[in-house]
């Protein structure tokens, strides 16, 4: 059931990947058109030049947290994203057209309801322990993700999985419950790096990756050097990466600045323009559908009424936020989470924008008059507290008495998101729009906080997952945008770009819209240009 | 009542006060919305998955009972394991405990002597137009909050000069050069601001000191300034001097977190807020009592000093 209906562009087919059949790449399946994103031009001429070996590589991340970890069952941010990347491998990641590619595993093939699926996987990888990477372990790798005592941020995910088992020495097979396209995009998310079958301690990982640990303290710093029996030959081409927090925006963007550090993870406001200016360091833009939105719970006032929810859609100057807050890095949204470039997106349903009349009509529908509501916003949430900001200085325009109340940031996931009528709320990209929509507006799914029931959505999400026409698919799409963008059930104004900063000497990244420097897996492909 | 009577007094009195400051932080910590398994899953928490962690992390047992296991191991010496990343508490505070003290002790070495210079300079001539600069110059130091002499130290020296790094970020193994560097803009920032304030309490206490009749008859005797401040007014402003230097040290243990985090220079101030962040029990708990015995046995050593230096007390133990 490969779909060779659909038109993929074969983006970044590198040399390696080009020995292995065509039939591994179209099993991948359309990914949901989270790719195509990126306009051609801003992969760089980079990767014609030769890569260099050697040399010392430093990142400064955000979040000083001793909660980092290299077990990949309890990976949720970056820093854990990129630890992985580097000391373990994984079955196949996911290319910039959203197809997954080849990386351990080198083909897979499912049956004809797309309920099994049988995994070839590349032979002589061995752990930095000297074993030899088996089946077992894979199947492992996948499976503790169900066991109730690992406490999986991916047991969600694994749910459909009903068994792994080996085949032969050189594949595995998985059966699942009900069919999915995307299951080889799935067993390449950060929560599946491969371990040795058995691992329950992480302090000190075990793995096949690019690198393997020298030093690792959680919330300090992470030390690691090259792994010369890396399966990729050549690669990686530094000898050492070290990474370490900065939480400081400033401090961070001083440290790229001076050279202390190479690589730097977030910018933010002023430290942006100060990167652009300078001849030692570039912003590093990735394109993406992350977005800040304001969350309306359509169980209870005042955000059910609908009215009332539009009027605020209407008072945000998304070009402003746009301009002001992201510093123009990012795409105007309309009120659903699909974006412009994907080929899902629905044309037809006409962009909201700043509009006082419009505001003002609503507002008076919804009846709410001068009664005080409160909106929640906190640093949790990234850009929410501008947010907040923007839209209470125009409801103060048309009469609305609204009230910002900004939260603390440690208990918001728990206390407030979810808990209160309108509270911002922060998605980054799955790998799939379906991921995303599973995840966020199935009813009674833990992360719909609007807790919104609709019938017809959840059963277009459903029906959109085994839909192989894409005709008829985006024709799904379309009617899920059109319904989220008039529920009054969220606003998303912005899509936010993420903007890391890159010092001129390191070669080799490429923009990947699932996260910030490539994705978070660029520890084995970048190079240093003395 | 003999000196060590008073010091082992001091003690007991310090185990009490530690064993309270746990029982606080302990309640405080259960008050706090949002457990560590909450915590820990954010945003992207299933009930289900709280659940299991919370039993993974022993957080299911009443909260008493959890207690006293932490309270049993401390007392064996075992700081027990951190909740959040499973590491044994001591190993993860050795190095911060490490760093910090240095900062607070190359800082000290250098804020103190300096500071007890130009408070003596200023006192000897109060009011006079020496005096009169240096009083503005200190008060407008100890008005000037920490992060912005950071930051403007950032600016000139590191980007502007390029003289010092932006952070300090300690290798390990790292020589003494590059330590030193790393730690030039975060020590030289709170010298200032430390120095600035003993300066102005030491100037404050010889001032008044020298107001007495005794100094007065000292003048009048026809003794020169220098040998009554060295001799008469300075060794009565001994004990006031050395409970203000300890209280700045102690500052320096626990309340730096705005250089650490300016400089991300990983220390334990840093380390509790990241804990309490992530209601990291074991390790709030472990800070909470490093900071509380820093304080109590940094007031106890100036009161010793004190005791010494004062003749009265020396006599009647005689």
């Amino acid at each position: 059931m490969t779909d060779k209906r659909l038109p993929i562009p074969r983006l970044h087919a590198q040399p390696r990947q080009s020995l292995i059949g065509r039939r591994a790449f179209n099993a991948g399946l359309f990914a949901g058109g989270l790719a195509t994103m990126l306009p051609l031009g801003t992969r760089s001429a980079q990767a014609q030049e030769t890569p260099k070996r050697g040399g010392n590589v430093r990142l400064a991340v955000v979040q000083q947290t001793s909660s980092d970890t290299f077990d990949s069952a309890r990976y949720d941010k970056g820093n854990d994203y990129i630890r992985g990347t580097s000391v373990f491998s994984y079955l196949t990641r996911i290319n910039q057209a959203g197809e997954a590619v080849p990386e351990v595993a080198t083909e897979w093939e499912p049956n004809a309801e797309g309920t099994r699926w049988s995994f070839k996987f590349r032979q002589g990888i061995t752990f930095s322990d000297g074993a030899p990477l088996t089946a077992e372990d894979i199947i492992f790798s996948i499976m503790r993700h169900k066991d109730e005592a690992v406490a999986s941020t991916a047991k969600q995910l694994v749910e459909n999985i009903t068994s792994v088992t080996a085949d032969g020495s050189d594949g595995f097979v998985v059966e699942l419950a009900s069919p999915d396209v995307d299951l080889p995009i799935l067993v390449g998310l950060f929560q599946f790096a491969l371990v040795k079958a058995g691992t329950t301690d992480f302090s000190m990982p075990v793995g096949t990756g690019a690198f393997t640990v020298e030093e690792f303290q959680p919330g300090l710093r992470t030390v690691l050097v090259r792994n010369p029996n890396y399966w990729k030959s050549g690669q990686p081409y530094i000898d050492r990466f070290e990474m370490f927090p900065i939480p400081d925006n400033a401090a961070r963007a001083n440290a790229l600045l001076s050279g202390d550090v190479d690589l730097v993870l977030e910018l933010r406001g002023n430290g942006i323009e100060e990167v652009e200016k300078s001849d030692v360091a570039d912003v590093f833009v990735t394109e993406s559908t992350r977005y800040t939105a304001i969350q309306a719970m359509m169980d209870r006032m005042p955000s059910s009424n609908v009215d009332l929810t539009l009027s605020m859609a209407y008072l945000i100057d998304r070009q402003r936020m746009l301009d002001t807050v992201m510093r123009g890095y990012g795409t105007i949204a309309n009120d659903h989470p699909i974006g412009p470039s994907s080929p899902y997106y629905n044309a037809d349903l006409e962009q909201r924008s700043y509009d006082l009349d419009k505001a003002k009509f609503h507002f008076q529908k919804s009846g709410i008059g001068n009664a005080a509501f409160e909106m929640s916003v906190s640093d949790a949430v990234i850009y929410s507290v501008d947010m907040g900001q923007l839209l209470q200085r125009e409801a103060s325009r048309i009469g609305m008495n609204l009230s910002i109340r900004r939260e603390p940031a440690e208990s918001y996931w728990s206390v407030v998101a979810g808990q209160k009528p309108y509270a911002t709320t922060n998605f980054h990209p799955r790998p799939t729009y379906n991921m995303l929509l599973n995840l966020a507006w199935q009813k009674g799914a833990v992360w719909n906080f609007s807790h919104y029931d609709n019938e017809r959505l959840q059963a277009l999400i459903n029906e959109s997952r085994g839909t192989l026409d894409m005709d008829l698919r985006k024709q799904q799409y379309g009617e899920i945008q059109s319904i989220l963008h008039n529920s009054g059930a969220i606003i998303i104004p912005c899509f936010l770009s993420y903007v890391d900063g890159v010092s001129k000497k390191v070669k080799g990244l490429t923009p990947l819209q699932i996260g910030n420097l490539s994705g978070f897996n660029f520890t084995d492909k970048i190079w240093l240009d003395a | 009542m003999s000196l060590t009577g008073f010091i082992l007094r001091r003690m007991m009195a310090l185990v009490l006060l530690l064993l309270a400051v746990s029982v606080l932080v302990f309640l405080g910590c259960e008050v706090l919305p949002g457990d560590v398994a909450q915590v820990a899953l954010g945003q992207f928490a299933t009930p289900e998955n709280v659940a299991a962690l919370r039993t993974q992390m022993g957080l299911d047992e009443p909260a008493a009972l959890r207690y006293l296991a932490w309270l049993a191991g401390v007392l064996q010496g075992d700081w027990g394991t951190s909740i959040v990343s499973r590491l044994p508490v001591a190993t993860m505070m050795s190095e911060r405990l490490a760093n910090t003290a240095m900062l607070a002790g190359v800082t000290t070495l250098i804020a103190v002597p300096l500071a007890l210079a130009l408070g003596i300079r200023m006192a000897i001539s109060a009011g006079g137009p020496v005096d009169r600069v240096l009083t503005v110059v200190v008060l407008a130091l100890s008005a000037t909050p920490e992060f912005l002499v950071a930051t403007l130290a950032v600016l000139f020296f590191a980007l502007h000069l390029q003289w010092l790094p932006t952070i300090s970020y300690l290798s390990p193994g790292s020589g003494w050069e590059s330590t030193a560097r790393a730690l030039a803009l975060p020590a030289g920032t709170l010298v200032l601001v430390v120095s600035a304030q003993i300066a102005r309490m030491t100037r404050s206490i010889i001032t008044n000191i020298l107001s007495y009749p005794y100094i007065e008859m000292a003048m009048l005797k026809g003794v020169p300034v220098h040998l009554i401040v060295a001799r008469h007014a300075l060794l009565n402003a001994i004990g006031p001097i050395v409970n203000v230097v300890a209280l700045n040290v102690a500052y320096l243990v626990s309340g730096i977190v705005v250089v650490e985090t300016v400089f991300a220079y990983p220390g334990l101030a840093r380390l509790m807020i990241d804990a309490v962040q992530s209601r990291d029990f074991p390790v709030v708990q472990a800070c909470a009592l490093i900071f509380c015995a820093s304080y109590v046995v940094l007031t106890l050593l100036a009161d010793i000093i004190a005791r010494l230096c004062d003749p009265r007390a020396v006599a009647t133990e005689g």
